[in-house]
């Protein structure tokens, strides 16, 4: 604050003080003149209402006294006199690191453990894993959902079961926390409408969900193409993301009108880093919510 | 002692109705003659952070639209002193982060989270789902739908005229810059313009150095 701004506070400050501070110790022992009936002579509705002159009660005296104290109490303790910074030396930052300090200090046990800890190991820990599922709920809730059961809308996967796309170890599951994922399915629409069916009909197969005998046994001809990612089996390949198609789950859903367009449209899935919002600690807490909760 | 005041001049006061509105203006205005002015005249002096930029084309039209649909009056953009809040959304808001907002979009209502450092939390497909059908992604949740985003383009020609009208009013957009804006928005809906903008949010948070030296109130 510019000294400028600063003696302009402190002056109206004062000013503010100064009159009602008057006001209160002069003002209050003026003495009004009275007629011998001992009113001011001020009628209203025609003499019915008198002005009468009473005290005033002892009451707003010490309340008024109290509201002066406080005020220049705050003053002198807190920040508000201009440039001032009051015998506290308070301020909303100071606060706020006192705060987290203390939140800290009481978080860094804990803390320290996650950071060097495995998650299969903190999900033992009771406090461990409720601190990660404050930070799931926090972070990761909004695509995988409260539940953690993910999300066919946006191919969120369902992080409780025990199908992982990108490997279900905890090297894998902490490097897809810290630096995030994206898996790209390229389209086949050109294939045209009668093939994509005849594959989603086969890709239905390998997991055994309803689908036409023969038509995946035509489908299962075109399979080839879809098999350098997915694996001649379909049993998926961890190291790219391409998700195993012979188990029950689905990342974007196993109907097979859902099939189909995943294979006509391609799919785009994308998980953000959390490295730079949620340190190593915070991501290997959220990892053992997982495995405590997962199956 | 004598009173250097007496009964007359309260008489005065009291029996002249307009001598006694001005003098009680008069003491009611000390207190924001104090408060107010200041901060509303040293506002110009608020320098944006080491790395707050002026908005691209792109997410200048991201922010009138964020502004026309009303999102200021769920969603807050500042995070407060207050560890509870600095825990969730990240370190708290200071005036330099602002300063090319006009207006700016702080809020005074959370129905939603705050968003000022909402960017990149959640991926650019996250967001535009969101947008379309919030509750296909979050069951829960009460925001309402914009699906016409979507097919809403944007007129360059206006978002031209906007940046020439912020750089009268002092932002640091370059005649190049203004130049090349309809190429940024070549077919871009306005979907495209708010996650673009939603994205960028808080993404330029200035340095612990430069929050230190903040002096702003």
């Amino acid at each position: 604050m510019s000294l400028h701004w600063s003696l302009w506070i402190m002056f109206l400050v004062v000013l503010n003080l100064g009159i009602t501070l008057f006001l209160f110790l002069w003002g209050t022992r003026v003495s009004i003149p009275t007629r011998e009936d001992g009113t001011t002579g001020h009628v209203w509705a025609h003499g019915t209402l008198r002005e009468g002159v009473r005290q005033l009660p002892r009451w707003w005296y010490l309340m008024s006294a109290g509201t002066f104290i406080v005020g220049i109490g705050y003053l002198v303790l807190y920040p508000g006199f201009g440039a001032y910074d009051g015998l506290l030396d308070w301020s909303s930052r100071g606060q706020l690191e006192r705060a987290e300090e203390r939140n800290q200090a009481l978080l860094a046990p804990l803390l320290e453990k996650a950071r060097n800890g495995a998650p299969s190991d903190l999900a033992a820990d009771a406090e461990a894993v409720r601190l990660g599922g404050r930070l799931f709920q926090d972070n990761c809730a909004a695509c995988h959902g409260r539940d953690a059961r993910g999300n066919t809308t946006i191919g969120a996967p369902d992080l409780l079961d025990d199908a992982w796309v990108y490997g279900g170890d905890e090297k894998a599951i902490l490097a897809s926390i810290r630096t995030g994922r994206e898996g790209v399915m390229p389209g086949w629409e050109f294939l045209g409408y009668g093939r994509v069916k005849n594959l989603a009909h086969y890709v239905s197969s390998l997991s055994g969900a309803p689908h036409r005998p023969t038509a995946a046994e035509v489908g299962k001809k075109r399979f080839d193409a879809c098999a350098g990612c997915h694996g001649p089996d379909g049993s998926g390949n961890p190291a790219i993301g391409a998700p195993d198609l012979s188990d029950d789950a689905w990342l974007y859903g196993g109907e097979l009108d859902q099939i189909m367009t995943s294979i006509s449209q391609g799919r785009h899935g994308q998980m953000p880093a959390w490295k730079g919002r949620l340190d190593e600690a915070e991501i290997r807490l959220v990892a053992a919510w997982m495995l405590a909760n997962g199956k | 002692m004598k009173f250097p005041i007496r009964y007359r001049h309260f008489e005065k006061i009291e029996k002249h109705a307009w001598l006694l509105g001005i003098l009680t203006a008069f003491m009611v205005s000390l207190g924001g003659l104090a408060e107010i002015t200041p901060l509303f005249m040293e506002a110009h002096r608020v320098q944006p952070a080491d790395n707050i930029k002026p908005y691209g084309p792109l997410r200048l039209a991201g922010r009138d639209i964020y502004v026309r649909e009303g999102c200021h009056v769920c969603h807050s953009q500042m995070i407060r002193k207050l560890q509870f809040e600095t825990q969730r959304y990240g370190p708290y808001s200071v005036a330099s982060e602002s300063v090319y907002d006009r207006p700016f979009q702080w809020g005074s209502k959370r129905t939603g989270p705050d968003l000022a450092r909402v960017g990149g939390k959640y991926t650019d497909a996250w967001q535009r789902e969101h947008l379309i059908a919030p509750r296909s992604l979050v069951p829960e949740s009460n925001m309402p739908a914009y699906p016409w985003l979507a097919e809403a383009t944007i007129d360059p020609a206006d978002i031209q005229a906007r940046m020439r009208a912020l750089r009268a009013l002092g932002d640091p957009y370059s005649s190049e810059s203004i130049a090349e804006a309809p190429e940024a928005l070549k077919n871009k809906t306005e979907l495209d313009a708010l996650v673009a903008y939603l994205q960028g949010l808080g993404r330029n948070r200035p340095s612990p150095d430069a929050l230190k030296g903040d002096a702003v109130p």
